[in-house]
Formats: C-alpha cells, sequence, structure tokens
C-alpha cells in the first residue's frame, strides 16, 4: 500500500485542500447513480495517483458491504487513507458542503418546473450518456482481472444475477461472496 | 403528532434507516415513503416520486439530497439539513472504522484472499448498475446508441468524461435521443 504513497511526490503529504477540491470535483460531476464512482477512479486512481487501482478496488469493495450511499464510502476511505481522521473529514466535506448547498437550491427552483419538456430532454441525454460512463468504468476496473479465470467468472456471475436475473442485490452479495471467496482460498492453497 | 415532534421524528426514523442501508440508500426508499406519505401524511406520493426525479438528474450526492427535500417539507430549511446529516452520518462513521481496520490488516495472509474472492463481485454490480440505468435512460435506439458510443469512446480514449456528459445533455435538449 506504500506504493502509491511513495508515487504522490516522494513523501510529500497530500494536502487537506487539495483532498476537499478533489472530491468537490467528484461530486458536481457524478450524475446519475454510481456518476460519482467514474470520477472518483479518474481522479484519485489516474490523475492524481493518489491511490493504485488495487486499493481502488479494495475500497469501493469495501463500501458496497456497508449500509449507506456508498460513493461518499469512497471520500471517507481516500481521506483516510490519505490524511487519517482529518483527511476523512476534508474530502467528505469537499464531497458535500458545496454539492448540498447547490443542488438544494437548485432542486427546490426545478421542482417549480419539473414539467418542462426541454428539461426533461436533457436530463434523459445526460443519463444515457451517464450511463455508458459507469459500464466503461466497471469494465476498466476488471481489467486487471482478466489473466484470472475465477475473477472473470464471478464477475460475470455478479452481473448476471444482478442485470438480468434480476435478483435483490443482497442477496447476490451474499450468495456469491462465500463461493468467491472460497475458490480464492482455494486458488491460494494451491499456489503455495 | 405535534408539529414540533415531526422533524425529531423523521430524523430519528431516518437515522435507523441509514443505518441499515446495506446495498445502498436506495433500498430502504420504500420505507421512507411509508413513513412519510402513508404513515404521517406528511407529503402526496407524488411529491415524493418528484423529489426522486430531481435528485437523481441533479449531480452530486442524490440521496442525501433527496432526503434533505424530504426533510424540506416537513420541517424547511433545518428539516433539510437535518435529515441529510441523518442520511451521510452513521454510515461514514462506520465506512471510517471499516477501513481502519482493514488498513490496519494489510499484509495479513487472508487479506489477498478475501480480496481475489470480493473484487470480481464489485466489479460484476458495478458493470450491471451501469446496464440497469442504461435499461431506464435508453428509451429508444437513439439513447441506447448513444451509451453504447459513450463506453467504446471511454475504453479507447483518455477523453474527459464532462464532454460527453455535456453531449449527452445536448443532443437530448435538441430532442434527438
Amino acid at each position: 500500500m506504500a506504493r502509491a504513497a511513495k508515487r504522490e511526490h516522494a513523501g510529500e503529504v497530500v494536502s487537506l485542500g487539495a483532498l476537499f477540491a478533489s472530491f468537490l470535483k467528484v461530486s458536481l460531476f457524478g450524475v446519475g447513480g454510481g456518476g460519482g464512482l467514474v470520477w472518483a477512479r479518474r481522479i484519485g486512481v489516474e490523475q492524481r495517483q493518489w491511490i493504485t487501482e488495487g486499493e481502488f478496488a479494495d475500497i469501493v469493495s469495501l463500501c458496497q458491504f456497508m449500509p449507506g450511499p456508498n460513493i461518499i464510502g469512497i471520500a471517507v476511505c481516500t481521506g483516510a487513507r490519505l490524511r487519517g481522521a482529518r483527511g476523512t473529514l476534508a474530502a467528505v466535506a469537499g464531497f458535500l458542503l458545496i454539492p448540498w448547498v447547490v443542488g438544494f437550491t437548485l432542486g427546490v427552483a426545478l421542482l417549480q418546473h419539473a414539467h418542462l419538456p426541454v428539461l426533461r430532454n436533457i436530463l434523459g441525454g445526460l443519463s444515457a450518456a451517464a450511463a455508458g460512463l459507469l459500464i466503461a468504468t466497471g469494465i476498466r476496473m476488471l481489467m486487471p482481472h482478466r489473466g484470472r479465470a475465477a475473477a472473470l467468472i464471478f464477475a460475470g456471475l455478479a452481473f448476471g444475477l444482478m442485470a438480468v436475473g434480476k435478483l435483490p442485490l443482497l442477496l447476490v452479495l451474499f450468495g456469491l461472496l462465500p463461493l468467491s471467496i472460497g475458490v480464492a482460498g482455494l486458488e491460494h492453497r494451491r499456489a503455495r | 403528532m405535534s408539529a414540533a415532534s415531526a422533524p425529531l421524528a423523521l430524523t430519528a426514523h431516518l437515522l435507523v434507516l441509514s443505518s441499515i442501508s446495506f446495498g445502498g440508500f436506495p433500498t430502504v426508499l420504500p420505507d421512507v415513503r411509508h413513513f412519510v406519505v402513508t404513515t404521517h401524511g406528511w407529503m402526496t406520493d407524488q411529491d415524493f416520486s418528484q423529489f426522486f426525479a430531481i435528485a437523481q438528474s441533479i449531480p452530486g450526492p442524490n440521496m442525501i439530497l433527496m432526503m434533505g427535500f424530504v426533510g424540506w417539507k416537513v420541517w424547511g430549511i433545518p428539516g433539510a439539513i437535518a435529515s441529510s446529516m441523518a442520511t451521510f452520518g452513521p454510515p461514514c462513521a462506520m465506512y471510517f472504522a471499516a477501513y481502519r481496520l482493514w488498513y490496519r490488516f494489510r499484509g495479513a495472509p487472508w487479506q489477498p484472499t478475501v480480496r481475489n474472492g470480493l473484487v470480481p463481485v464489485t466489479i460484476g454490480l458495478v458493470i450491471a448498475s451501469g446496464t440497469v440505468m442504461a435499461r431506464a435512460a435508453d428509451t429508444g435506439p437513439a439513447a441506447a446508441a448513444m451509451t453504447v458510443a459513450v463506453a467504446t469512446l471511454m475504453l479507447s480514449t483518455r477523453l474527459n468524461p464532462l464532454w460527453v456528459l455535456l453531449a449527452g445533455g445536448a443532443l437530448g435538449g435538441f430532442g434527438l435521443l
């Protein structure tokens, strides 16, 4: 895990302001369900290189198994990883404060005009593009695992049960996990 | 229920729900709806679904924002703030504690095993939620083509995603999707 920290300008500490600003971006650019994920990966892994692809996948997985709005969990964990409790506060504040005030004001204004057709068309186009972004982010996350057959199989199963089988998320999670971890355990034992 | 205790009841209820909303806050939305529409009659069904639609289309923390609208309906701005905090407070504390634990045990022999089991399932679910969103958003062949084109473009280039979002919004606004 020290690899990402080293890459960050040889031990230079990430500033709280940079955390605030980055998660402000993640929040404002993330349209639609899961939109924040697209930007958190792009900014945290690709641009700033604060965390590795592997750490990002760890964080997303960890958050997936806990209650609440998962995307904010990425802010909590990335902040904690880089600067401890203060980092978490900075990332969460960046994620929430300004976007909440802007979104709330905009929302209350929009509620008076909710039925304008132009508005609904724009929102429709936005969500079609946002869906494509989310699919691409998932495929990018899968790339480091493409050499492991079991990983591809379990990713495919999770996708199929959820998107095609339309089973509830909790059922998919807790049904697949013991199997998936069990298979990974067998692989490790064989490798040893 | 007296006027003063309504925001308290709502906040307390949201604190509980956010703590048990495994799989994301949308999983407890039916319960929120039941509480605020059916049980207490603080708003109509139509209000509730409008809050959902608006929160979904505004960038930012959607579900926290949506609970802000719900709280606003019950008790104005203070209600909005209290409801929002009740939605993200308990989960944030849990994320923090869990990550500290995970990080403390980095390098433990069981961690690669758990990771190799956990991560592929997560990735499958991410791609699934993309396609579930696409199914809701792609009302015609043009919108579906947009989704596919965006995904392909993002995989083959380093283009800033903001441009494709803008393009999607513009094409939609001109009635082309």
